[in-house]
C-alpha cells in the first residue's frame, strides 16, 4: 500500500473536483434525534459543506448505493403476441466520501456473495466498479463491536482512506484510480513524524472501544444452543418489522416481484430487499411457512450472520456497526443476545 | 481542477462474450437475461397440475442446453413473476422440457390460463442431480408421494432409458386419492418395461379404485430387495419422506444413499437471494437433491 | 397479454359512497398519468363522481365508506345482491374509519354535538363486512392509486392479489425515511400493514394506523416500547383507535 499526506484544503479541492461533474454521496446532518444527537445519513452532497466528516454514526448503511433497497432487474416489453427483455446495470460513476472501516468490510462481504460467489452478479459489480470509495477512521461509536469481529480495521476494498491527524490526512491509498486523484491536489510524501502520528490515531481508537462481545467458537456455540430459551426470550420481543436487516450493511437477503403498467406494455422484474425477520420471508404459495415463530425467524438472522456466513467465508458476516440494535425499537441487538448465550452456556 | 470518474461498463468484460451458460456458474453473465421458450404443448394431468412442453426458440440455445435429473429452472411469465420448476423430463430429450405445474399463486394461475404458443421464459438449470452414475449396478427404489413424481420422473426416464446400467428397479407412488395420481397414462409403459415393478397406493379409495389403499410405508414393507445393494430416490412432502427414508433406514439402507428433493420459496436460484435458506444452506445451490444423512444436519429441513 | 394467449376480461364495475368523505374514489380519478388506461381496463357503469351513467348490470361493486344508517343497509344489501365481487374500498369501508370515533358518545350526544337541535337519523359505524360478506378488502385512507391498479389488473385477468404481510417500517427504512421513534413521536408503523410507500413518517407524521394490522403484530412489545418512550396508555390507545382497524382496550377483537 501506498501513503501519503494531504491537506484538509488539498481534501476539499480534490472532493470538489470530483463533484464538478460526478454524484457524490457522503454522511449529512439530517435531524436531530430525540435524545439531542445529530442523526446523519449517507445522501447525495452538492458541496463539499454539506459533508459531516466528523459524525459518529449512520441510521442506514451506505448498502443501497450497490444493492439498493428497490432495484429494476429487467423490463419486459409487449408487442402483441411477442416481448422482449431489457436489461440495464447502472454505469453512472459516482463517489462515496467518508465510509467508515466496518462499512468498507462490509462491502468486502458483499463482494464475496456477489462478487466471487456462484453466479457472480453484473448488477452489483457495475455498481461495485463505478464507484469510487473513500474511507476514513473514527473513534468508536456508542454501541459498536466492530473490534470484536475484526471489521474496524481495513486494508482494501477502498480507493482512498483517510485518518484525520489534526491539520491534515494520513492517505492509505487503495487503487490507482486514488493515486490518480491525490496526484491531482498538492500532497506530499509521509515522514516519520506522520507514521508515529498515525500509529498513534490507530492505538488511540484500538484502545477506546467500550462495547465487546465474545466472538470466540460462536459458530459451535450456536449449534448447541439451537434450542436455547434464549431464542424465546428475544424471540419474543421481535417486531418482525424487517428494520434490522435493512440497517444492516451486509444483509443482502431480496424477494422478486412483477408489475405490469396499466396499459399492459411494460412489465417489470423488481428486486426488494428483505429481511429474514418478516412474517413472509419462507412463506410458499399454498400458504405453508417454513419459519411462522419470531423466535425462529430471528434466531435464523443470527444464524445466518455469525454461524452460516462463517461456514462459508472463514468469517462472520456482521461488522459491528450495532445498527441493527439502535434501529430496533425493541432494543434486540447482538452484544447483548450473545452475550445472553455465553450465558446460557455456563448455566 | 474537474475530474471526471471513469465510466465502466461491465459487459465489455471478456465473460459477457462467451454463450450464456447456467451450468458455468463462476461465468459473469447476464444472470437475469432468459432464455426465450414457447409453450408448446399443455396436458391436463388432474383438476390442479397441468403439464408443460417447453421449447426454446433459439435453435443454439436449446442444443446447448442440458440438465441432469433433479435439477430444477426458474420460469419466467414475464409481467408475472419468476417460479422454480424441477424439470421433469428425461435429460436426452433436447427438443423441449417438461414442467408439471399446480396451481398455487399467482403465477402458476397465470401459466394455468396460458395457451398453447404461449412466449414465456427460462433460466437454468440450476442446483444438485441424483447422482445417477454412482449409482450403477445398484438396485433402484424410485418412491414418490403426491406432486413429488414431477421431480422424479426425470431419474426414472434416466434409469428406463439406462435399464441395464442398474439392477432391480422399484417405482413407488402414492397419492392421498385415486384422481391426484398423477401420470397415469404412463403406468401402463413403465409396467411393461422388463425388470421395472411398478406399484400405486392410494390413501382414500373412491368406489372405482381397484389397487393398494394404505400409506405408501405399507408398499415398502411388502417390499423385497437387498438393502446392502440399493439406491433410493425420494420425492414428496417433507412428512412423507421423513418417514419413508427411516423405514428404508431401519431396513438397512444406508442414509448416503437415499436422495430426497426439498423445496422451498426461491426468487433467484443462484445462491443470492436466501430465501430458499435452510439454516444458512441454500436450497437452489446446495440442493434441491441432499443425501438423507445431510437433510438430517440441516435443522429446518424436516 | 397476447404473448400468453389470454384476453383482459375488462370487468363491469360499480362505484358506491356510503359515509365517508368520498375521498377514496376520488383517488379512482386520481394519477391522471394512467387514468386513460385505468379506465380502458374496467367498463364503468357507475361512478357518480366521473360518469351519469347509472347502470346495474355491474360485476364488481367498489364501496367505499361506513354503514352509518338503515336505509345504507337497505342500499348495501341491494349492491352486494347484484355483484359476484363486494370490494370494501377505503378505511371506512374496511374497519369503520374515523367514524367510529362517534360511537364514543351515545346517539343522542353525538347528535347534539354535530347538529344541534336538528337531530339526524344516525346508528352505531359497522363496517361493510359487518353487514355483507366482502371478497377482497383495500384498506387505506385514503387508498393508494398505485396499489388500487395493481389490484384491478389481477381483478382483470382474475388472479389472486396478495397484500404486503410486513408492517410499515421496512418501506420507511426504504425510503431512507429517519424512524418517528427516533424523532421522539409516536408510530404505529410497526404494527400497520405494509403497502402505502409510507408517506405519512416520510413528511414527518407518525403513522396513524389506516391500513390496519400487518399480519401477526407484535402488540405486547409494542406497548412495552412506547411505555419505555414515555407515551402514555390514553395516547396509544387513542391512535390506536383513530381508524378502528386495530383492537383496542374494551373492544371486541376486529378483523
Amino acid at each position: 500500500m501506498l501513503f501519503k499526506i494531504l491537506t484538509k484544503d488539498g481534501f476539499e479541492q480534490l472532493v470538489d473536483g470530483i463533484l464538478e461533474s460526478n454524484e457524490v454521496i457522503g454522511p449529512k446532518r439530517v435531524a436531530t434525534g430525540a435524545n439531542g444527537k445529530p442523526i446523519h445519513q449517507y445522501l447525495p452532497v452538492t458541496s463539499f459543506g454539506e459533508l459531516d466528516l466528523d459524525y459518529e454514526t449512520t441510521e442506514f448503511p451506505a448498502k443501497t448505493y450497490f444493492l439498493p433497497y428497490r432495484e429494476t432487474l429487467s423490463t419486459f416489453h409487449f408487442d402483441e403476441a411477442d416481448w422482449t427483455q431489457e436489461i440495464r446495470y447502472r454505469i453512472q460513476p459516482r463517489a462515496i466520501v467518508g465510509l467508515h472501516a466496518c462499512d468498507i468490510n462490509g462491502l468486502l462481504k458483499l463482494d464475496k456473495v456477489f462478487g466471487r460467489d456462484a453466479f457472480p452478479s453484473p448488477y452489483y459489480l457495475s455498481r461495485r466498479r463505478n464507484t469510487l470509495v473513500v474511507g476514513i477512521d473514527h473513534m468508536p461509536c456508542e454501541g459498536g463491536f466492530c473490534q470484536s469481529v475484526d471489521a474496524h480495521v481495513v486494508s482494501h476494498g477502498f480507493d482512498l482512506f483517510l485518518t484525520d491527524l489534526g491539520d491534515r490526512y494520513f492517505v492509505s491509498i487503495g487503487s490507482d484510480r486514488g493515486f490518480d486523484l491525490v496526484g491531482k491536489v498538492e500532497n506530499r510524501e509521509v515522514s516519520e513524524d506522520d507514521t508515529h502520528a498515525y500509529l498513534a490515531v490507530r492505538r488511540r481508537i484500538s484502545d477506546a472501544f467500550k462495547t465487546h462481545v465474545r466472538t470466540q467458537n460462536l459458530p459451535t456455540l450456536l449449534d448447541l444452543e439451537f434450542d436455547s430459551p434464549v431464542w424465546k426470550r428475544w424471540g419474543d420481543k421481535c417486531l418482525s418489522c424487517g428494520s434490522c436487516a435493512m440497517a444492516c450493511p451486509t444483509c443482502y437477503c431480496y424477494g422478486v416481484n412483477e408489475e405490469v403498467s396499466m396499459d399492459f406494455t411494460v412489465g417489470t422484474k423488481v428486486k426488494q430487499l428483505h429481511s429474514c425477520n418478516l412474517v413472509d420471508f419462507a412463506m410458499v404459495a399454498g400458504d405453508h411457512n417454513f419459519r411462522p415463530s419470531r423466535e425462529s425467524r430471528l434466531k435464523y438472522r443470527y444464524y445466518h450472520q455469525h454461524r452460516g456466513f462463517a461456514e462459508a467465508y472463514d468469517e462472520p458476516k456482521c461488522v459491528g456497526c450495532n445498527r441493527c440494535g439502535r434501529v430496533c425499537l425493541a432494543g434486540i441487538n447482538p452484544p447483548e443476545v450473545i452475550a445472553d448465550l455465553h450465558e446460557e452456556d455456563r448455566a | 481542477m474537474s475530474t471526471e470518474l471513469h465510466r465502466y461498463d461491465i459487459t465489455q468484460e471478456s465473460d459477457f462474450l462467451q454463450p450464456r451458460d447456467f451450468n458455468r456458474k463462476t461465468l459473469l453473465q447476464h444472470v437475469d437475461q432468459v432464455f426465450r421458450a414457447q409453450i408448446t404443448n399443455i396436458i391436463d394431468l388432474t383438476s390442479e397440475e397441468k403439464l408443460f412442453h417447453v421449447r426454446l426458440v433459439k435453435d443454439h440455445q436449446r442444443e446447448r442446453f442440458t440438465f441432469l435429473p433433479g435439477q430444477f429452472v426458474m420460469l419466467e411469465v414475464p409481467g408475472y413473476g419468476e417460479i422454480p420448476i424441477s424439470i421433469s423430463s428425461a435429460p436426452t430429450n433436447k427438443g423441449y422440457l417438461e414442467l408439471c405445474i399446480r396451481k398455487v399463486g399467482r403465477v402458476t394461475s397465470v401459466l394455468h390460463k396460458a395457451r398453447r404458443g404461449a412466449l414465456v421464459g427460462i433460466r437454468g438449470p440450476f442446483g444438485t442431480s441424483f447422482p445417477m452414475e454412482k449409482m450403477r449396478d445398484h438396485s433402484v427404489l424410485l418412491i414418490a408421494g403426491g406432486l413429488g413424481l414431477a421431480p422424479l420422473r426425470a431419474p426414472i426416464f434416466h434409469v428406463t432409458e439406462n435399464r441395464t446400467n442398474y439392477d432391480q428397479v422399484h417405482i413407488i407412488y402414492g397419492t392421498r386419492t385415486p384422481d391426484q395420481l398423477l401420470f397415469d397414462y404412463q403406468y401402463e409403459q413403465w409396467r411393461r418395461i422388463n425388470g421395472v415393478n411398478l406399484s400405486i397406493i392410494v390413501e382414500q379409495p373412491d368406489e372405482a379404485w381397484t389397487g393398494e389403499v394404505g400409506l405408501i410405508t405399507k408398499l415398502i414393507d411388502d417390499l423385497d430387495f437387498d438393502p446392502a445393494n440399493t439406491y433410493a430416490i425420494v420425492c414428496g412432502p417433507p412428512v412423507m419422506f421423513k418417514f419413508v427414508c427411516n423405514q428404508l433406514s431401519t431396513k438397512g439402507v444406508p442414509m448416503h444413499r437415499m436422495f430426497v428433493s426439498l423445496e422451498r420459496r426461491m426468487h433467484c436460484g443462484m445462491g443470492k437471494c436466501c430465501r430458499c435458506n435452510i439454516g444458512s444452506t441454500y436450497t437452489c445451490v446446495d440442493g434441491p437433491v441432499f443425501d438423507y444423512w445431510s437433510v438430517m444436519n440441516l435443522k429446518e429441513a424436516i | 397479454m397476447r404473448y400468453l394467449g389470454i384476453e383482459p376480461i375488462r370487468p363491469r364495475v360499480g362505484v358506491f359512497s356510503f359515509t365517508c368523505c368520498e375521498g377514496c374514489v376520488l383517488q379512482l380519478a386520481n394519477k391522471e398519468e394512467t387514468l386513460g388506461p385505468f379506465l380502458e381496463a374496467i367498463q364503468v357503469v357507475n361512478f357518480r363522481e366521473i360518469s351519469t351513467e347509472k347502470g346495474a348490470d355491474y360485476e364488481i361493486a367498489l364501496v367505499e365508506g361506513s354503514i352509518s344508517r338503515d336505509d345504507e343497509v337497505e342500499r348495501l344489501r341491494q349492491i352486494r345482491d347484484q355483484a359476484k365481487v363486494l370490494v370494501a374500498l377505503g378505511t371506512c369501508a374496511v374497519f369503520g374509519g374515523v367514524n367510529r370515533l362517534k360511537d364514543v358518545f351515545s346517539p343522542q350526544e353525538a347528535n347534539r354535538i354535530v347538529y344541534g337541535d336538528q337531530s339526524r337519523e344516525t346508528a352505531p359505524i359497522r363496517a361493510v363486512h359487518e353487514v355483507v360478506p366482502v371478497d377482497l378488502s383495500i384498506p387505506g385512507c385514503p387508498i393508494s392509486k398505485v396499489e388500487l391498479e395493481r389490484i384491478v389488473q389481477h381483478v382483470a385477468l382474475d388472479l389472486p392479489w396478495q397484500f404486503p404481510e410486513y408492517p410499515v417500517c421496512v418501506e420507511c427504512k426504504q425510503r431512507f425515511t429517519v424512524c418517528m421513534f427516533d424523532k421522539g413521536q409516536l408510530c404505529l408503523g410497526p404494527l400497520t400493514r405494509a403497502g402505502c410507500d409510507a408517506p405519512c413518517p416520510a413528511g414527518g407524521l407518525g403513522c396513524w394506523g389506516c391500513r390496519g394490522p400487518a399480519a401477526d403484530p407484535n402488540h405486547a412489545e409494542f406497548d412495552a416500547l412506547v411505555a419505555r418512550r414515555g407515551f402514555s396508555r390514553a395516547q396509544v390507545q387513542d391512535r390506536l383507535s383513530f381508524f378502528g382497524g386495530f383492537p383496542t382496550e374494551g373492544s371486541e377483537e376486529k378483523p
